[in-house]
């Protein structure tokens, strides 16, 4: 508004709605234009088609502002980044610069997560942040992919970067170029990613101006303000409308690779008026395996779980912390100490969103599901190709079923809602790597029964043609099952399975092994837990997932009483409500 | 000599248009009601009524180019072809897995769409070829049998046929087409590789796919179609617009329905970029907006913006083309258009936090805008419009009378009440936000692709984009807008001014720096050859076809492709250009090159031949007075300006309107309001448009 630019004093800026509207909207373009950046010029096929990978505009103080539909499991993970960014080069920050860093114990995550942050300037005044955080697909270290769930302390995992000057003034800092290019497996992958991320950053550098040009920097910045306590204002409204009260919810992850022992996440939620305490009070100490999550992390996973059960208005911004405050006891598993091992600490997150989802079915279960698959299972195989003798790293993601909602059924083949990921078309994988897939398909009776189902988990099924190849898988879900919620069934275990088609040997959750050619490794996931009675199922959408294959007739009859008639297809309708009424009793007396 | 003429159609969700346009230069256009159930019937009503105006006889057509919603409708309503697919054993479920990702976020209540083709009707057979083509496992040609009897029992109308990479060795498809069409003639085939021979599983299926469910209801509805043009003794040639832009032969469309899905919005744009050609004005943004969207396309030196792969959603596509999810992937070339839900009855409201949103929920028809009386109470665009005057109180030539009393209570009551504004201010806030949000549709068509929208030109048509387009232009500073003679027909125009397309590809898959000039040679010279086989056949002269090569290029390790021009017939020359070319393009859209390799993926080959026979957009000069511009006879008032308050504004009638005018105005037609802000100037072209030039 002109007349806010004229006035040049200490008068506050007015907000004119309209331009609220027009500003929200142009920051949400740009960050989906940065996402799309990255997108079309990345490199590795964990960037380029999984889209392991963020897109964030912050304000001059760090703030989010807008974030990309991209992973969600960063979103909340940038603001303490930023905030050791702000910190470490507070008063030396220069137009031009180009800040990295991956170290979980300095503002990171995981090693092959790798932060860059673009401040933006008009002439030397600054105006924010343009923030791109990728999945690189190797950061050196014992195991490649750099994800192994089994290494016990950080500096087995790979190459760290504090936060660094990756370019200084717009010069390039070419000794840690040749430090990265040096400790990893696949560095034209590495560099070509790093480059996307470059593009996107600098593109969100240009719009940012644009938006300065416009609106002069004292008028945007306001406007800025105005976003983050709008962002904030609907997140307490949010709350405010579930009653007072605590709500408990503990999930476990099966095990860290080294002890079978089943790990707590214990979540309590406490609904307090227009705000909100997460406290993770009595979940494990931190663990041997490289399963502990940052604090910043667990943070991150708790944020997009409330985020989950609040209305879609509310603004991917940072005013939404504000109304959430989150705690976790030092030393566990959710707030380890250095140098405590974290590569497959993606695992905790999605155990810490079904935990906070669990408690906040008591608050909001129109909003929220049972439990999906229980995240993504990482399938890293890496060795050296025979023809080529070039040295190849896929580190394939499979992903994923949703559980059973108030009033539908849960999705099947679809990313689980801590991130917003894709899969590797087979045929690109097939060109690139020493492989080959047998089959990647739904996986029947997977689902946790129930008045509405969970989704079935998937199966993929691969033979490796290459010798001696380091296979590294990190499962969950393979004890502790995806809990169904109001009366419904929990989902089927997860599974991997050596040699499917001759010795079959169940092999476990996580580990990393040597295997020679022609192994043949196949991962069944779990299903998603299912809502509400399963005798309560309608019978139409018994027969439909019976016609479909999803479902056998056995599931039918054991899980939701259907008697079949003689045609063995058919649902005998009357045999069917008998049945029920007798399990029901069953249940019944079970009870007393 | 006899007058002959060629009509254009465009059947759109209201209306059917047809524009006749005689090789004397005259044009009748007509509208009439559409007919969903049966969309040719008004086809041919309105090409009844148009020859009788015309005086023409039916036998005096020499071709009809037709723009049809038929492959869209099926897909949206669900009302496709019986379908089965038929795929490699184990992967029967790559169709309904899809590529996994949700177009919004924290949303838990999202659902998939359905597959267009249920588990149940997905059959495997055994068969493999690995991904340098090397066949692993032959077909089993007894299990594709049982499958044939199995889709016969079933009723299956048209099967799919896609096995896991038969992009780099079709033997296995043309082999179980072969044999299916043999023992089961009565079923469609549509093999991946007829469609699409590219790398990616699920695209290529998904493609596939809905050629196959489409096939059969574009097939009735063309054939119905020609029926009903000969029973009234019109025998022309029939050309269905397709998603590129271009013109094909009906029976092409019938085959391959997939590249035909957008068919009559593409038409449209391609109208765009020919009579900027025509008017010497290369650079363009087309903009167009309906009831419930609005739509921008880029034409730059002529030629339109396209775009290799676009999913049909039933739901709103924004103008994000980062976000995949939620739709039916086509993988085809198509126009590409940056589509918002926003369009004139589409609803405003305040959310919880105080945001003003308008979109993407609309009025639509029914109940419609508040000021319709139809039965709607919620706030619309069109009545902030009406109540700040941008609108006339009658609209269609004043066959339909406005409530404006109605759009203040909406306004009042759902907006400016809860904000605590005055009605005016917040029907301008309502009037303002529609312009932002659709002024991103511009913005993702230009500025997202490192475009600067100053450089370009905005050409509005549809029903309400003339209303709007001068604010946009505004908000994006773009120097001038031009107002086509009949906007509300201007996709049949586009039609007429169309090209017949033939389009080619194939797959090179390696790298730039090691293709032999032989290979690139040979390949040219297959495609041209089939394509001009193709073409002579239909009986189109072999020297107005033109061939323009294209090869898509991406740094090595890269899963997106730049498509890069090339004049085969200086091979020598253009293999060392390529680079250099990709390089720049490439700097253009994101800012940076690498030093890396570059991939050659496919080379495509567009042939083309320009139908049009007469220039349409010469049209005879509208009734000018030779004095020069008359005085507007009324006035209204239109709240132009936040604080400015109302303007007494002149109304013109265009017919007969010349200009030069210096704003504020409105320009009336039966069909549309343009509005001419205060500060800009609205004068006409020889060609009768109107040509509105924004004050800096």
């Amino acid at each position: 508004m002109p007349e806010a630019d004229a006035a040049a004093g200490t008068e506050p800026v007015r907000i004119d709605p309209i331009t609220f509207a027009v500003l929200k909207s142009a920051l949400d373009t740009i960050v989906d234009e940065m996402a799309g950046t990255v997108m079309r010029t990345a490199r590795s096929p964990i960037v380029r088609d999984v889209l392991d990978y963020s897109a964030t505009l912050c304000d001059r103080n760090g703030l989010i502002l807008s974030q990309a539909k991209t992973v969600a499991l960063h979103l909340g993970a940038v603001p303490d980044a930023m905030e050791v960014i702000v910190s470490r080069f507070a008063g030396s920050v220069r137009p031009g610069d180009v800040f990295i860093l991956n170290d979980p114990y300095a503002g990171g995550m995981h090693l092959p997560d790798i932060f860059m942050i673009r401040p933006v300037f008009e002439g030397e005044r600054l105006q924010g942040y343009s923030v791109v955080v990728a999945h690189h697909c190797d950061m050196g270290g014992r195991v490649p992919g750099s994800n192994a769930a089994d290494s016990t302390e950080i500096f087995q995992e790979g190459l760290r970067i504090p936060p660094s000057r990756l370019y200084a003034g717009g010069e390039p800092n070419e000794t840690l170029f040749d430090l990265i290019r040096t400790n990893v497996r696949v560095p034209d992958l590495v560099m070509g990613d790093l480059d996307a991320q470059l593009a996107a950053c600098t593109i969100g550098e240009r719009e940012i101006r644009r938006l300065v040009a416009r609106h002069g920097e004292r008028e945007l910045h306001a406007y800025f303000d105005a976003l983050l306590d709008y962002g904030e204002e609907l997140t307490r409204k949010g709350i405010a409308a579930w009653p007072d009260g605590t709500y408990r919810f503990t999930d476990y992850i099966d095990g860290d690779g080294f002890s079978d022992a089943p790990i707590p996440i214990c979540c309590a939620i406490i609904v307090d008026g227009d705000s909100l305490v997460v406290d993770f009070d009595g979940s494990s100490p931190q663990v041997r395996g490289a399963i502990n999550a940052t604090f910043s992390f667990t943070k991150s996973s708790a944020y997009l779980a409330v985020r989950c059960a609040l209305s879609q208005d509310v603004p991917n911004n940072a005013g939404v912390y504000r109304a959430i405050t989150v705690t976790a006891p030092k030393h566990s598993i959710l707030n380890p100490d250095m140098p405590a091992p974290v590569a497959a600490r993606a695992l905790t997150g999605y155990r810490v969103v079904d935990a906070v989802l669990g408690a906040l079915a008591k608050v909001a279960p129109e909003r929220i599901m049972a439990a999906g698959e229980g995240g993504n299972t990482v399938i890293a195989i890496g060795g050296y190709d025979k023809q080529t003798a070039e040295p190849f790293i896929l580190v394939d993601m499979i992903n994923g079923a949703w559980g059973g909602r108030r009033d539908k059924d849960g999705v099947e083949g679809i990313t689980n809602p801590a991130q917003n990921m894709s899969n590797l078309p087979i045929e690109t994988l097939e060109a690139r790597y020493p492989l080959r897939m047998e089959e990647y398909a739904l996986r029947p009776d997977s689902c946790g029964a129930g008045r509405f189902r969970g989704g079935l988990g998937l199966s993929r099924q691969y033979r490796i043609l290459a010798d001696d190849t380091i296979l590294q898988v990190r499962a969950d879900r393979t004890a502790t099952l995806p809990y169904g919620l109001f009366g419904g069934e929990p989902g089927t275990p997860s599974r991997n399975i050596l040699d499917p088609d001759g010795r079959r040997t169940e092999l476990p959750g996580k580990f990393t092994r040597l295997v020679g050619r022609d192994t043949v490794i196949r991962h069944e996931q779990a299903g998603g837990g299912g809502n509400g009675d399963p005798l309560e199922r309608d019978l139409g959408a018994i027969t439909e997932d019976l016609r479909n294959g999803k479902i056998s007739g056995n599931y039918a009859e054991i899980r939701h009483g259907v008697v079949f008639a003689a045609d063995g297809v058919t649902i005998d309708v009357a045999g069917t409500a008998a049945r029920r009424d007798g399990m029901r009793d069953e249940r019944e007396k079970d009870r007393r | 000599m006899r007058e002959t003429g060629r009509i254009g159609v465009d059947i759109g969700g209201t209306f059917t248009d047809i524009v006749l346009f005689t090789d004397r230069g005259r044009t009748v256009s007509r509208k009439t009601p559409s007919t969903p159930l049966r969309p040719e019937q008004a086809v041919l009503t309105g090409i009844r009524l148009a020859l009788e105006e015309s005086g023409l006889e039916a036998n005096d057509i020499v071709s009809v180019l037709h723009g049809t919603t038929v492959g869209s409708n099926a897909i949206l309503q669900k009302r496709g072809g019986r379908t089965a697919l038929v795929t490699t054993r184990g992967f029967r479920d790559v169709l309904e897995i899809g590529r996994l990702r949700t177009p919004g976020m924290f949303d838990l209540s999202w659902d998939k769409p359905e597959p267009l083709v249920p588990r149940h009707w997905r059959y495997e057979v055994s068969e493999r070829i690995a991904a340098n083509g090397a066949v692993i496992a032959l077909l089993d040609g007894q299990q594709l049998l049982d499958v044939g009897a199995f889709l016969q029992a079933e009723g299956i109308e048209s099967v799919a046929i896609c096995f896991l990479n038969s992009y780099r060795n079709p033997a296995h498809e043309r082999e179980a087409e072969a044999i299916l069409r043999e023992r089961f003639p009565e079923i469609a085939v549509t093999t991946s590789v007829a469609v699409l021979p590219e790398q990616r599983e699920y695209e290529r299926t998904s493609t596939t796919v809905v050629n196959a469910y489409v096939l059969p209801v574009l097939r009735e509805y063309l054939v119905s179609l020609a029926d009903g043009l000969k029973a009234m003794g019109l025998d022309a040639p029939l050309f269905v617009s397709n998603s590129n832009g271009g013109l094909a032969p009906a029976a092409l469309a019938q085959e391959k329905p997939v590249f035909f899905i957008s068919s009559g919005r593409a038409a449209g744009v391609a109208g765009a970029g020919n009579l900027g050609t025509r008017i010497k004005a290369p650079d363009l943004v087309a903009f167009d907006m309906g009831g419930t969207t609005a739509s921008a396309s880029l034409v730059k030196d002529g030629k339109l913006s396209r775009t290799t792969e676009y999913e049909f959603r039933s739901g709103i596509s924004t103008p994000s083309r980062f976000i995949k999810a939620g739709g039916y992937m086509m993988r085809v070339p198509t126009v590409d258009v940056a589509e918002i839900g926003n369009g004139s009855g589409s609803i405003a409201y305040v959310d919880d936090g105080g945001l003003t949103c308008v979109g993407p929920i609309s009025a639509g028809a029914d109940p419609g805008p508040a000021c319709y009386g139809t039965g709607g109470d919620k706030p619309t665009v069109t009545d902030a419009n009406l109540v700040l005057g941008f609108l006339p109180d009658r609209l269609a030539g004043g066959s339909m009378m406005l409530d404006v009393d109605a759009a203040r209570t909406a306004i009042a009551r759902h907006v400016a009440d809860p904000l605590g504004l005055s009605i005016e201010e917040a029907a301008f806030g309502i009037r303002a936000i529609a312009n932002a949000n659709m002024a991103r549709a511009i913005r993702a068509v230009t500025i997202e692709r490192g475009l600067d929208p100053r450089d370009f030109k905005l050409l509005a048509y549809g029903g309400s984009g003339p209303n709007h387009a001068c604010d946009l232009a505004r908000i994006l500073n773009m120097p001038e807008v031009l107002f086509p003679p009949a906007p509300g027909v201007f996709t049949a125009m586009g039609m007429l001014s169309g090209a017949i397309e033939h389009f080619l590809i194939r797959s090179l898959q390696q790298p730039l720096d090691r293709i032999e000039p032989a290979t690139l040679q040979a390949m040219t010279r297959d495609l041209a050859d089939e394509a001009i086989r193709e073409l002579s056949a239909r009986g189109h002269d072999r020297d107005a076809i033109g061939l323009g090569f294209e090869i898509d290029l991406r740094f090595a390790g890269q899963d997106s492709e730049l498509q890069v021009p090339f004049d085969p017939d200086r091979l020598e020359d253009e293999i060392g250009a390529l680079r250099p070319r990709f390089l720049e393009l490439y700097r253009e859209m994101y800012g940076y090159v690498s030093r890396d390799g570059v991939e050659a993926v496919n080379m495509r080959l567009t042939a083309s031949i320009a139908a049009g026979t007469a220039d349409i957009w010469q049209r005879a000069p509208e009734t000018v007075t030779e004095a020069g511009q008359r005085p507007a006879e009324r006035t209204r008032p239109v709240y132009f300006e936040r604080g400015g308050g109302w303007r007494d504004t002149p109304i013109f009638d265009r017919d007969g309107f010349a200009g030069p005018v210096t704003g504020p105005l409105a320009i009336e037609s039966a069909d549309t309001t343009i509005i001419v802000p205060p500060g800009a100037t609205a004068g006409t072209d020889p060609a009768g448009n109107v040509v509105v030039t924004i004050d800096a």
